[in-house]
């Protein structure tokens, strides 16, 4: 299980079987330069594995206005 | 994914520039692509004194700290919207970020003006974001004409400047594709106008802002109810996950192919400024837009009194 603090919308998801970040990005449906990744404050690029338990920032990039 | 400057994993995966970068080496990328706009686009100097209009959001804040780490003269200069609950969040964010970073700054207070935008919404039938910006651009302009700034820098990125670029085309808008670019000279009262970030997307932006600290995450406006632009963004954000490379390349065809011919075009139908008869400020009316939205606030509010 891997759980996603997705910003600004301030929602906390649990995703089952998803083992990568692009897994969890296709998952919210955002592409991979739409939003920051980030595990314990480090950025992550959309090929790198997680594994389970894994606590991930993902943050939409597009400023409103 | 290896970094590709020094062969770390990478932290951030760059398509449209075939290349990633590592939290070390991925600042040297924007710094570049900063001063690459610069130098091709003659912004400025570092003799120049440059004000920067600063929101609070993280392309201002990160176009300043850039701006000051290249070793520019910069002065901050946020306007204070007077809207309850907002305003007085994005003011100390950039009061903060400036005081961390011994920036100088300087707030304009719109109450202390006289006109508060709770007031421009309440008395104005305009859409209020329209008539906003307006009032925030004229007094950007005056404050660095004023006290006698080179230039004034906007944290505008690509995505902005594409979505305008792309919103003003279905109009076929002529008055704005013909002066719309990351540098507008200076002319009849009005101070040279960059935007330094053009080369770079808001995703990159955002990237620089949290590997340099800056708290990115802004509340939106208040009274904007979905900016108009946001639907742009996405669609192009759409296009450009299909082929890397494409929104910079439309803005800068735009500039080469596009932007002369409007410009022609707008110089022989366009019309001439003048000093505001009240304020000074260029206007092709004879009281600017800026003196006549607040005359009509102040009978509209003197009439519901
Ligand atoms: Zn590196
Ligand atoms: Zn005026």
């Amino acid at each position: 299980m891997i759980i996603v603090n997705l910003e600004p919308d301030g929602k906390r998801i649990e995703l089952n079987d998803t083992r990568s970040v692009l897994a969890v990005l296709n998952k919210l449906r955002l592409r991979p330069t739409m939003a920051l990744v980030a595990r314990r404050g480090e950025l992550l690029t959309s090929d790198r594995k997680l594994v389970h338990g894994d606590e991930l920032l993902v943050r939409k990039v597009t400023s409103a206005g | 994914m290896k970094c590709t400057r020094c062969r770390k994993t990478a932290h951030v995966s760059l398509p449209s520039h075939h290349s990633g970068f590592c939290a070390d080496c991925y600042p040297l990328f924007f710094t570049k692509q900063v001063e690459t706009a610069i130098r091709r686009e003659k912004m400025f100097t570092r003799e120049d004194r440059i004000l920067v209009a600063l929101s609070g959001g993280k392309d201002s804040l990160a176009l300043m700290l850039e701006l000051k780490l290249q070793g520019y003269n910069v002065t901050g200069l946020h306007i204070d919207l007077g809207i309850p609950n907002s305003s007085d969040k994005a003011r100390k964010k950039v009061e903060d970020f400036c005081a961390l970073h011994a920036l100088p700054l300087r707030v304009f207070e719109m109450a202390a003006w006289g006109l508060p935008i709770p007031d421009v919404k309440q008395y104005v039938k305009r859409p209020v974001c329209a008539v906003c910006g307006r009032l925030k651009r004229h007094h950007f302009n005056r404050i660095a004409v004023e006290e006698g700034f080179d230039v004034l820098a906007t944290g505008h990125n690509l995505d902005d400047e594409v979505a305008r670029l792309f919103a003003n085309t279905l109009r076929w808008d002529t008055a704005y594709l013909s002066d719309q670019g990351p540098v507008l000279p200076a002319s009849d009262g009005f101070v040279r106008k960059v935007k330094p970030l053009f080369r770079l997307s808001e995703f990159e932006t955002a990237n620089y802002a949290f590997l340099k600290g800056i708290e990115i995450h802004s509340d939106p406006c208040p009274y904007s109810g979905g900016a108009s632009f946001t639907a742009h963004k996405e669609l192009w954000g759409e296009l450009e996950h299909r082929s890397p490379g494409q929104k910079l390349q439309f803005y800068q065809s735009f500039l080469k192919q596009g932007k002369p011919a409007f410009a022609r075009l707008e110089k022989e139908t366009g019309v001439k400024l003048a000093p505001c008869t009240e304020c000074g400020s260029p206007t092709s009316a004879e009281v600017c837009a800026v003196c006549r939205i607040k005359a009509a606030v102040r009978e509209s509010k003197a009439q519901a009194e």
